[in-house]
């Protein structure tokens, strides 16, 4: 046909299958853009808005590489007149990606340390032998670490330690059942709900926090922590007891695995004054958060980090290079140039607008209304999407959603934490997921619970506490 | 000649690797052995091999070696295999990344000559066409599967024989269905049925369906030269003739007690895409396990 052969037809099929997506995509793109620009959007806020709709479309269905979606974006905010090449490229980089790099690169660095062994030492000191113990231990250890080294290295550390106990306990997996998905689910979501808890939980605080930069509001990573912590603490203990009552696992005391975890454990080496060293950089970048981010900036410290592993030879360049996922740094710049954009073109505004012309009166009667309607919609963009990427292209509109910008901006950000709903929601559920230990359907079953739980307390937390200590 | 055997977990592969090996054997065939994992988003692969390090660390193997760890015992137990250094195990250790989502249990010159064992993570049907494509294999045998895009990917897209093997149960005798007609592929079909029908030491029904009441010489000869064949080879054989829909006649005639043989359409890529096939549709219709042969 035309000159084709048989196999370069079917080749040419075959990539119009996998590729299905990005062409959906463009073709949607392409409607929209011969569609008249709505009543009261600019024309770059409308083609600002086109690019968002059809990025978010492949970045759900992955048809491309990441790195070359947010190469689109970079291409199309230039070619449809968003921004000149200067200024897109500014926007494309600020802390918050800096932030992000920093925190995947200390990620490999602290990974390499061999934590885990300690910590799993030391949770068990904590918690004894009783599994409901061992479960809270699991969620509050992996709480309290995520806060401060991202949820994605507490769990790449957390999780072999659940998984030996596991192990331990009975090596027939059928057995085991229960116990694998409360124990790593514990792991996870403690992850998620610690990761709330400081600006350096997550990219999507760094990110919100510039957000709100950029309109003369500033909060310190200590005032952070002092209006969210409270929150990590009241879910936590509520997080493992749903988890508990979803899975029943089947011993109430894991004797025999805590012992032989315990002796395993008691094999390794002592702790090295290298390990003490490591210890003491990171000690040193959480000092340099908690008192000097509101001038140097969190991504800025995250590489200091990083260069001191680096300088003391506790990570070689080429373990960091080969673990980073550049491709999610470049994306991440690409959804911060998005959010700014939409920002600058007006359309965050228009957007907003929309939707409290649709809720408005909903919003005056019930006073958590925006807030209900924030948290849902980032908790569900979040579940799809990547959380760092739902605040960057969520948090401009959401904070033009009311008066009190740092209240929004907080709930959205928090929001975004909840990623409970599926196996592939968070990276730490993947990382969870991607052992074995635990189905896809084990997520669900637990999931839901979680997430509607969370959001409930988030909505009345946000309206009581906040209000209180304002 | 080359196969590649798709297996995906422990619960459910046994049927697909007695079938492949037994088909194996029956060419002298070099047999692969793929696992293709779980897909992780591409958000968040680097972490899951991060994990993946910290997991090892604790000797926790990556998820799926386990699979093919089961795969080589099933091999061994079943005598498919003649492993020289049964005594060590499995030779964990010497898996090797050959690729940004292949991994591959190295057995060659150590432990065993017949199989390779290859690990894999991503979309199926891409992983699946890119070994293939890659290995040359001119076999795959796949266990059946619910999802009617999947048959229409494998036959669409995967550049060899497709061999699916369905609700097949291992200690039951099947005959083998031979569809036979006119087109090219048949001739090739043809050898394939036979060969499987000697490796399983079962019989064959030969048939041919026409549209019309008619059945043209070409039909006829296919029918005749099929028989011989089968004669030649010493194979139990019957000669069915068949009016109607060649799907609807192949469903019935097959029931639940044949291995069906067919060539693969010879229709334009394009046309398949669109408007499907006779194979496909039989694949989608039919409980039994289907043998597509491609030119």
């Amino acid at each position: 046909m035309l000159g084709f052969s048989q196999h370069s037809l079917t080749n040419f099929l075959f990539w119009v299958t996998q590729k299905k997506w990005f062409l959906i995509s463009m073709l949607v793109g392409l409607i929209l853009f011969i569609l008249p620009t709505p009543d009261g959007l600019t024309v770059e806020g409308y083609r600002i808005i086109i690019i968002v709709i059809t990025a978010l479309m492949m970045i759900i269905t992955e048809p491309i590489p990441l790195p070359a979606i947010a190469l689109y974006i970079i291409v199309m905010e230039v070619v449809l007149g968003i921004g000149g090449p200067e200024e897109i490229s500014r926007s494309f980089m600020n802390d918050a990606v800096f932030f992000i790099m920093g925190s995947l690169m200390l990620a490999v660095a602290i990974v390499q340390q061999g934590w885990d062994k300690r910590i799993a030492l030391g949770i068990i000191r904590l918690t004894g032998n009783k599994t409901k113990n061992i479960v809270f231990g699991f969620t509050a250890l992996s709480a309290v670490l995520s806060s401060f080294i991202g949820e994605h290295t507490v769990v790449a550390l957390m999780l072999p330690i659940g998984m030996t106990l596991i192990k331990y306990t009975s090596e027939d997996r059928e057995k085991t059942r229960g116990l694998s998905a409360v124990l790593l689910l514990a792991i996870a979501y403690g992850a998620l709900i610690g990761s709330m808890g400081t600006p350096s939980g997550g990219g999507r605080n760094v990110i919100i926090m510039s957000y709100l930069q950029e309109i003369d509001i500033s909060i310190s990573y200590l005032l952070w922590m002092i209006k969210v912590y409270p929150l990590v603490l009241i879910l936590t203990p509520i997080v493992s007891w749903i988890l508990i009552k979803s899975f029943a696992p089947e011993y109430v005391r894991l004797d025999t695995g805590v012992r032989k975890l315990v002796v395993q454990v008691a094999k390794l080496p002592e702790l090295t004054g290298r390990n003490t060293i490591a210890m003491f950089i990171f000690f040193l970048v959480f000092l340099g958060w908690v008192f000097l981010s509101e001038t140097l900036g969190l991504g800025i410290i995250a590489l200091s980090g990083v260069l001191l592993y680096l300088i003391a030879g506790f990570v070689k360049w080429e373990d960091l290079s080969r673990n980073t996922h550049w491709g999610v740094i470049i994306l991440f710049g690409a959804t911060i140039s998005l959010g700014a954009n939409i920002n600058g073109t007006g359309a965050a505004l228009w957007m907003a607008n929309q939707v409290i012309n649709i809720f408005g009166s909903l919003m005056d009667i019930f006073p958590f209304f925006t807030d209900t309607i924030i948290v849902v919609m980032t908790t569900i963009m979040a579940n799809v999407l990547s959380s760092s990427a739902t605040v960057a292209v969520l948090g401009p509109i959401t904070l033009n959603m009311g008066s009190d910008s740092l209240h929004l901006g907080l709930v959205t950000a928090l929001a975004s934490a909840f990623g409970f709903f599926t196996a592939v929601a968070a990276p730490a559920c993947t990382i969870v997921y991607s052992s074995g230990f635990v189905s896809a359907k084990d997520f669900l079953k637990a999931g839901w619970k979680v997430g509607f739980v969370s959001i409930i307390i988030l909505i009345i937390y946000a309206n009581t506490y906040w209000i209180i200590f304002n | 000649m080359k196969i590649l055997i798709a297996i995906g977990s422990k619960e459910y592969s046994g049927p697909t690797l007695q079938v492949g090996m037994k088909v194996a054997k029956a060419f002298n065939a070099s047999t692969t052995i793929v696992d293709v994992g779980k897909k992780i988003g591409k958000f968040d692969s680097k972490v899951a091999v991060l994990a993946q390090e910290r997991m090892e660390s604790w000797e926790f193997e990556r998820p799926g070696v386990d699979v093919l760890e089961w795969a080589f015992q099933y091999l061994e137990k079943n005598n498919f295999i003649e492993s020289q250094i049964i005594e060590a195990g499995f030779p964990k250790n010497t898996l090797v990344e050959t690729g940004a989502s292949r991994a591959e249990v190295y057995l060659k010159g150590t432990v065993c000559e017949d199989v390779k064992l290859i690990l894999r993570n991503g979309n199926i049907i891409s992983e699946l066409r890119d070994e293939v494509q890659s290995g040359n294999y001119d076999v795959t045998i796949i266990g059946g599967s619910q999802k009617r895009r999947m048959a229409h990917d494998l036959i669409q897209y995967i550049d060899s024989s497709i061999f699916v093997v369905n609700q097949i149960d291992t200690n039951r005798t099947y005959r083998i269905l031979l569809a036979v007609n006119d087109s090219k592929g048949t001739k090739k079909a043809v050898r394939f049925g036979a060969r499987v029908a000697q490796s399983f030491d079962i019989g064959v029904d030969i048939l041919t369906v026409s549209k019309k009441e008619h059945f043209g010489a070409n039909y006829k000869n296919a029918a005749e030269l099929a028989g011989k064949f089968m004669r030649r080879c010493g194979i139990d054989y019957q000669n069915i003739f068949k009016v109607g829909d060649p799907v609807q006649v192949i469903k019935e005639e097959s029931k639940n007690n044949h291995i069906i043989v067919m060539g693969a359409s010879t229709k334009s890529p394009l046309t398949k895409f669109f408007t499907g096939s006779v194979p496909l549709k039989v694949m989608e219709n039919c409980n039994c396990s289907v043998l597509i042969v491609k030119e």
